[in-house]
């Protein structure tokens, strides 16, 4: 018996969740990404140290802007945000937030201490002479003594402990939610990782264009970038094959409710056509970028734009995520309405997280000699 | 692609099946607390734990006429738009035949045995009570959005007036004065029966023993043992239905959408 159904009544709920939460995936994953991508250059040794310590610079100030900025964006999701101490008189072990807000101010504290660490021997030459930028050097420098090697290594290794613990406790908290089939698959939490490095590289290779010091270091963070997204683009399409393999064992729904998605709903239809379009072209152009760099062709006028596709990938995954799938009425027929409201609940949301990002990355280069030693000789010389 | 989707889709009708398959067994087990890995259930607490409420819908004698909806709407204060319980109308048409056939289907919140809601919130604001009754102390709730999230029948929702979570508690402030929930002290035809599924002499038990192979629960294969059991129910609407919205846009004479009440409360 062929039958059809109409639902005649349904109400049409809001999202619970706002933009604010794609801000905060979003600035957090580029934010542990960049700290991953400092290590080589700040901690490494010998010919490795040397070859990544111009990418380091610019992965340490994009992993510090975006740690400050993060969890500003969280905070603003909350419905409450003056009650965000109840995290802490009523931690709850049960459930991943609570674990992810214990984490979190350790991330920002070890993240803090990690970049000062690295900025600390360049803040201490800027103390000299007199005017605003040295007394702000004096004032952060705290005093002559100087940081060991060791100390900075076992702060940078603390770090990347703790930015593990983001990585795990951000997918899981998605990850585990069984009322959303599009969410409750181990892949997620593994792509949050992938996209949220393909970002981080593409503004290290956007920053590139317009704040690195040096010019003959340019071309190599170009190419140290372009070899990062190819590579967490490549992860990034296994893990999406994986995904999707995993449908037909009948171990995930994720895979067969992605499809009644894009089936039913064409928002669905454009959404998917435009994630693998723009996939695609990243991943080819970041080829093409990196061939020509390799030839030593300079690529410098125009990675910049493989760079903010690379942000887009990584943006747009996690709106996909958590925006598209909330639509998805779980009881009843259709599809909730995804509204971007001009407020400060939609449109000022995502442009005001951005702005104090902007923010923040400017009052950083205007006061604090984050280019090391080549910034001083600029400022003196 | 079409071979793909049909070999995944039969996946989904294979987890479905099997669905009338009701968590009674759950009434019995008591619920201790074990030491808390993440995601599992903490303690329940409040409430008298001599008691498990449930409720038992009779679909037969639901009418559609939405006074639960009514009734709970005043006597909870959600705001417009928000509910804490709905009957959804569906109009089912044999597509051979074309008769028509009309399906009510009251929903509320299921006070799972194993309520996904629950070990989620980051705040314990959400909780269970030792008699089966989840609740949200709005004085703790952040507004996380957490548990609306968790909970597969979209039972929860942000109260825009508080700003925190709310979900139908069956009336818990009601019961405890002695009195029925709202929801079932105005249903027309007496379809909703709320009690005590402890007690082996109340409405509920009774039914429950009657009709124990007849019963079905929504989304059993989420594994949540929901409480709210459905009698005279259709298999094809346990899970999210395969059904067109109708009166979803609703437009006015010029064919323009009309916007709707509660967008600006």
């Amino acid at each position: 018996m062929n039958s059809s159904i109409i639902e005649i009544l349904t109400p049409r709920y809001e999202l619970a969740w706002y933009p604010w939460a794609v801000q905060y995936f979003f600035l957090i994953a580029i934010s542990y990404s960049a700290l991953l991508l400092s290590l080589p250059g700040t901690i490494g040794r010998g010919q490795l140290a040397q070859r990544w310590q111009p990418m380091a610079r610019l992965a340490l100030l994009i992993t510090l802007t975006c740690t400050l900025v993060a969890p500003v964006a969280l905070l603003a999701d909350l419905h409450q945000p003056m009650r965000f101490w109840h995290f802490y008189t009523n931690a709850t072990p049960t459930s991943w937030m609570s674990i992810g807000s214990i984490l979190l101010p350790l991330y920002l504290i070890s993240v803090l201490a990690y970049v000062w660490l690295a900025w600390r021997p360049a803040l201490q030459k800027a103390r000299a002479g007199s005017g605003f930028r040295p007394s702000i050097a004096k004032v952060l420098s705290f005093g002559d003594w100087q940081a060991s090697r060791a100390i900075l290594t076992t702060v940078a290794l603390v770090a990347t402990l703790f930015a593990f613990g983001i990585m795990l406790y951000t997918g899981a908290e998605i990850a585990i939610i069984k009322a959303r089939p599009l969410w409750h698959t181990n892949w997620l939490p593994i792509m949050f990782v992938t996209t949220g490095m393909v970002a981080a590289a593409g503004l290290v290779i956007l920053l590139n264009r317009w704040m690195s010091p040096e010019r003959e270091g340019r071309e190599d963070i170009n190419r140290q970038g372009l070899k990062v997204i190819l590579i967490a683009m490549l992860i990034s399409a296994l893990v999406a094959t994986a995904w999707f393999v995993s449908g037909f064992s009948g171990h995930s729904d994720s895979v067969a409710a992605a499809l009644q998605s894009i089936q039913a709903n064409s928002d669905w239809r454009l959404s998917a056509i435009w994630a693998l379009v723009a996939g695609v072209t990243l991943f080819v152009l970041a080829g093409l970028a990196l061939k020509a760099g390799n030839q030593a062709r300079s690529v410098l006028n125009w990675a910049w734009i493989v760079g903010l596709l690379a942000l887009h990938v990584g943006w747009a995954f996690r709106w996909m995520v958590l925006m598209e799938v909330q639509t998805v009425a779980k009881n009843t027929a259709g599809y909730y309405q995804l509204v971007v409201e001009l407020g400060s609940y939609g449109l000022m949301g995502i442009i005001g997280t951005f702005g104090l990002w902007l923010a923040a990355l400017l009052l950083i280069d205007l006061f604090i000699p984050w280019q090391g030693k080549a910034q001083l000789e600029a400022q003196h010389g | 692609m079409d071979f793909a989707r049909r070999a995944i889709l039969g996946q989904i009708a294979k987890l479905t099946a099997g669905a009338a398959l009701v968590p009674l067994a759950s009434i019995t087990m008591s619920s201790s607390a074990v030491a808390s890995p993440i995601n599992s259930q903490p303690a329940r607490r409040e409430g008298d734990a001599s008691k498990r409420y449930g409720m038992l819908i009779d679909l037969r004698q639901c009418i559609g006429c939405q006074a639960c909806t009514v009734s709970c709407h005043i006597e909870n204060e959600a705001p417009l738009g928000n509910f804490r319980t709905i009957v959804s109308q569906y109009e089912v048409s044999n597509e051979s035949t074309g008769d028509f056939a009309t399906m009510m289907l009251p929903r509320l919140c299921n006070q799972c045995e194993n309520p996904p809601c629950v070990p989620v919130c980051p705040v314990q604001a959400t909780f269970q009570r030792k008699d089966g009754i989840v609740v949200v102390d709005n004085e703790a709730c952040v507004g996380c959005a957490y548990c609306v999230q968790a909970c597969p029948y979209d039972a929860r929702f942000i109260n825009k007036k508080t700003q925190t979570a709310d979900k139908c508690t069956f009336c818990a402030h009601r019961l405890e004065a002695n009195l029925l929930p709202a929801c079932v002290e105005s249903c027309v035809g007496g379809a909703r029966i709320i009690g005590d599924m402890r007690d082996p002499s109340s409405q509920i038990s009774k039914m429950i023993a009657q009709h124990r192979s007849e019963l079905m629960v929504l989304k059993p294969e989420q594994g949540t043992l929901p409480q709210v059991y459905y009698l005279g129910m259709d298999e094809r609407f346990l899970s999210r239905p395969q059904a067109e919205p109708a009166l979803w846009d609703v437009r006015d004479m010029d064919g323009k959408e009309i916007g709707y009440e509660f967008l600006d409360h």
